[in-house]
């Protein structure tokens, strides 16, 4: 018996892309959701998972680009992507609110993303119906 | 279909201390699915778990793992999805 | 809607402990009943007289002795963990509860989580 009910998902992905299957594995999963009529309210990069929001990483073009496949997802079904502020700064990650504040000599913020507080993180444990994490396996 | 209490998603391999944590702290109403490297432990984790095992295919494919899932419902993301749903609880290890 | 964090990692030699410790003080200030368990390695966080300023990194233990005062609900350790790291009662920090961690514990909670 299928349950027909909508369920809205806040993921959270804490492992890095290329040293991580995390991205992918999340992408997979936020693709069935929506297959299956449900809803992805947020996806929070925490930990090593914010590289993944990184406009600079440049994989060999005959492996898959995750972050831009993320970007595009993102983008397609208007999803945000946030990556946790505390996180992407101590990893060398910001947008350029965040290169001006600390006077850095660039940014590398991959849009749709956005930088935000672990609040961001909190609001969705509270407000979707489930919260899935997806770490990295070392 | 049974409910399932706390669905446990465990991607680490069997030599990983949370892999064997996982198995001991998953109780008989709860659902452990193995995903990523963590389908590398179904054997181990067909023989120890207390619970409902599930693993996930395209993992189990992409490592050439065929073996030891007898005991084990074999899924796609699809039903990964409505497990989720389903459990009271989602814990990834 | 109560929040086990879970902390199975050393500290110092890893930061997942530090952005664990960094989520549960969030649920606490979003007033989120939020508590952290402590176990596998992560019960080294627990030891009484860290000084690592001899490694350049803040004292965790601060950090802990906050964790009431910033809200978070209690401090768990599991037992078994504690005697494998040779953690006496008198050596844990103060506030510490000991458990066994199993499956009973995850019922208390609506969500468990790890930091990575």
């Amino acid at each position: 018996m299928q349950d027909s009910t909508p369920f809205s998902f806040t993921l959270v992905i804490t492992g890095a892309p290329y040293s991580s299957q995390a991205p992918q594995s999340a992408l997979s999963f936020a693709a069935a959701a929506i297959r299956a009529g449900h809803r992805v309210d947020r996806v929070f990069l925490y930990g090593d998972g914010v590289q993944l929001a990184s406009a600079l990483a440049s994989p060999p073009s005959d492996e898959p680009h995750w972050p831009r496949e993320w970007s595009s997802f993102l983008e397609k079904h208007g999803i945000p992507g946030v990556a946790c502020i505390a996180s992407a700064l101590r990893r060398g990650l910001v947008d350029e609110g965040e290169q001006k504040r600390y006077e850095l000599t660039a940014s590398n913020l991959l849009a749709p993303f956005t930088i935000a507080g672990l609040g961001e993180w909190v609001e969705g444990r509270m407000s979707s119906s489930r919260t899935v994490y997806f770490h990295g396996s070392d | 279909m049974t409910e399932i209490q706390t669905l446990h998603i465990l991607n680490k391999s069997p030599e990983h201390p949370r892999f064997a944590r996982c198995l001991s702290m998953a109780g008989p109403e709860d659902g452990i699915l193995l995903i990523e490297n963590g389908v590398l432990g179904l054997g181990a984790a067909s023989a120890r778990a207390s619970g409902k095992l599930m693993v996930l295919a395209p993992d189990m494919a992409a490592r050439g793992v065929n073996g030891g899932a007898e005991s084990a419902e074999i899924i796609d993301y699809e039903r990964m999805v409505e497990l989720t749903t389903r459990a009271q609880q989602v814990i990834s290890w | 809607m109560s929040t086990l964090i879970v902390i199975d990692q050393p500290p110092y030699g890893s930061w997942a402990g530090r952005e664990a410790l960094d989520m549960a003080f969030s649920l606490a200030a979003f007033d989120q009943p939020v508590s952290l368990l402590f176990c596998g390695a992560g019960v080294n966080w627990l030891r009484k007289g860290q000084e690592p300023g001899t490694i350049r990194q803040k004292s965790v233990e601060k950090n802990l002795a906050a964790a009431p005062i910033f809200g978070v609900e209690a401090l768990l350790a599991d037992g078994d963990d504690c005697n494998r790291y040779g953690l006496e009662a008198e050596q844990l920090l103060d506030g510490v509860t000991v458990v066994q961690a199993d499956s009973q514990l995850f019922t208390n909670y609506s969500h468990t989580a790890f930091a990575g």
